[in-house]
């Protein structure tokens, strides 16, 4: 089935920025996983979701796997600009036990 | 002694198999689990080469996990597989050791191990403690498949949870959408993530012909969403609309596949929801429109008050009465008595059929005509003609007016009378005979093609009644619908014809409502009463 997901990615120094748009399932799951498995040396992925309202389980599994892969290296993943409904999903998945959360990418740099 | 000897080396070395079951315990994955292993076996044994191969069942091919040699595909086809631990020493110039670990997820681990570096052959010792390692890797990998199995139930129920909170939030929100675009663009966006839907698509047909659709994602073809694979639907009608909702292939892992029973429960509880919220829209505006409709009533009402006198014009030698009381907010009876001069007098009562506004619009008409048309003294026949034609222009062809006209010239007592249509009108003398004007024409405004309207004369003489009626009074209706009939009418007329006018209609009014008895009044009611004194 066709997808209209697309990223935009911006890597500085050890953070890799990743900018969705699109619904968040397993194509654009697998997507985010593809672009953060090509920067080995990021130990720093903020995820700016502004685009982004839909997210649904196989895409927060995917989520989880860049958590995992992070945090064996003592990374951190920081979601942005999260959709109410997004944000309350996540916490109910319990992400936010192993991710954080900022307003902004700014703030997520500052994290 | 022997015995014993091994007993006390292999008791030394629990505590390194201990730290060995926690090196690979500790593994993040079951690649990195294996090559752990291989650290193990390598630093125990001193081998120089050592590596292992795992395949997903015993009739798929074997896989390098970790391997510094190529080994060929005619060795490893000849590995046995079995649901078996098997162990063996091949002591060929490759490897010294074979092991073929079946796993608990029906996987299987391979492991060939070369040469000790002092090429010394593996002894009892080494092989009880191999055996010993094996047990160890096979205890922390059933940890490790039970750790990720306990993470994925976790998951599971974390899912349920976020589900179900979902689809709480997803139900408040539809009752909220105002606009019927965001209603079910909103709601395809929140079934498609409830389900893991790779698509979803809603389409309003009307009569079998496709009025409306939209798709989650946007930019994805109805087409593709109709000949998915895997798909499942749910629809409403209302208000000959029929709405129309299809999930197309659930995601997994794995790929997409078919829904399951509980996508089907929330898309359908879903769609109820939409329905209700389309329902109460709906119920919303036909609030709004009747309370609209309440208020343009109101107005006409009041507007066709002042149209009616509020007081009839005193007749010097003369008592005259009149009432009106509509069924509705706004009748379609009208009456009068207009002073032309100072001896003559237009006494009129007329009737539209049906209420309401439209009823309302041709009285205006009708009272805006009369007080042009009485002023130039035409004929009567000759203004009913006129009359006729401004109806039938300004009505819908249901519309016409019943109307009764006399003009007394209240010197003489001469009346000039015309009754288009309208009940029979009664005179009653004062020797107690009844006359009655019931000829004339048809009422105005039903048809155009030159029916003529002829009037008549009369006069009243002292002692004399002139009773005028709508159809309001002798088809009142009680609750058993019998009428109050035209001939009680009569009989009221002919033994209380010497009350005062006013009281007259008012006795009349209440045995009108002594026979209703509080049933609704079903049509206007309109009565006038002319004496001459």
């Amino acid at each position: 089935m066709g997808s209209d997901f697309n990223i935009a990615t911006q890597l500085i120094d050890k953070t890799l920025v990743i900018k969705t748009d699109g619904y968040i399932n397993h194509t654009g799951g697998e997507k985010i996983v593809e672009e953060f498995s090509k920067h080995i040396t990021v130990n720093r992925l903020i995820l700016n979701l502004e685009n982004s309202k839909v997210v649904n389980s196989i895409g927060i599994s995917h989520l989880i796997e860049i958590i995992e892969k992070l945090n064996q290296v003592n990374g951190k993943l920081i979601f942005t600009n999260l959709d109410p409904a997004i944000e309350k999903t996540f916490s109910i998945m319990g992400l936010f036990q192993f991710a954080a959360k900022a307003d902004s990418i700014e703030a997520a740099m500052e994290v | 002694m022997e015995n014993n000897n091994l007993v006390e080396r292999l008791s030394l070395q629990s505590e390194s198999f201990q730290e060995g079951f926690e090196t690979l315990s500790s593994a993040r994955s079951f690649e990195e689990m294996v090559k752990n292993f291989l650290h193990l076996i390598r630093g125990n044994f001193l081998v120089s080469e050592i590596c292992a191969f795992g395949k997903k069942h015993s009739e798929a091919d074997w896989k390098p996990i970790s391997s510094d040699k190529i080994i060929s595909r005619e060795y490893l086809s000849s590995i046995n597989a079995t649901q078996q631990l098997i162990i063996s020493y091949p002591d060929n110039a490759e490897h010294t050791v074979c092991i073929v670990l079946p796993l608990c997820d029906r996987s299987l681990l391979a492991v060939l191990i070369g040469h000790k570096m002092d090429q010394s052959r593996f002894t009892e010792f080494d092989k009880i403690t191999l055996q010993v390692l094996i047990q160890v890797f096979d205890s922390a990998h059933r940890a490790f498949i039970n750790q990720k199995k306990e993470k994925a139930l976790i998951f599971d129920l974390n899912e349920k949870i976020a589900q179900m909170s979902n689809l709480i939030d997803t139900i408040i929100d539809i009752s909220r959408f105002d606009k019927r675009e965001i209603l079910f663009e909103s709601s395809l966006e929140r079934i498609t993530s409830l389900t893991c839907a790779s698509a979803a698509l809603v389409q309003i047909t009307a009569n079998g012909n496709l009025v409306k659709q939209f798709t989650f994602p946007v930019n994805i073809s109805p087409d593709e969403i109709l000949n998915a694979s895997y798909k499942i639907e749910s629809e409403f009608s209302f208000n000959d609309f029929n709405y129309k909702f299809i999930l197309a292939e659930k995601e997994s892992r794995t790929g997409t596949g078919n829904f399951n029973e509980l996508d089907q429960l929330l898309l359908n509880a879903v769609t109820k929801q939409i329905r209700t919220a389309i329902e109460s829209e709906y119920l919303s505006n036909q609030a709004v429109e009747k309370e609209k409709l309440e208020q343009e009533l109101l107005v006409a009402a009041t507007i066709q008050q002042r149209i009616l006198p509020a007081r009839l014009p005193q007749i010097k030698g003369y008592e005259i009465a009149g009432i009106n009381i509509p069924s509705k907010e706004v009748g379609g009876d009208y009456f009068n008595c207009i002073e032309l001069s100072s001896n003559k007098y237009a006494i009129i009562i007329a009737d539209v059929a049906g209420k309401g506004i439209s009823a309302a619009l041709l009285v205006n008409t009708l009272d805006a005509a009369l007080y042009s048309y009485l002023q130039f003294d035409i004929p009567l026949n000759e203004m009913a003609e006129r009359l006729n034609k401004l109806i039938y222009k300004s009505s819908p062809s249901d519309k016409y007016i019943t109307f009764f006209i006399a003009i007394l010239d209240s010197a003489t007592g001469v009346l000039d009378i015309l009754n288009a249509g309208h009940n029979p009108i009664y005179l009653l003398r004062a020797d107690g005979t009844m006359e009655k004007f019931d000829a004339g024409g048809v009422g105005l405004g039903m048809f155009d093609f030159g029916i003529p309207f002829a009037g008549q004369t009369s006069s009243i003489h002292r002692g004399d009644s002139l009773f005028f009626y709508t159809d309001g009074i002798p088809e009142a209706m009680n609750k058993s619908e019998e009428e109050y009939s035209e001939e009680r009418m009569i009989n009221f007329f002919q033994n209380n014809y010497q009350l005062q006018s006013e009281t007259f209609i008012n006795e009349l009014v209440g045995d009108v409502k002594s026979h209703t008895d509080n049933h609704p009044q079903s049509d206007d009611i309109t009565v006038m009463i002319l004496k001459k004194l």
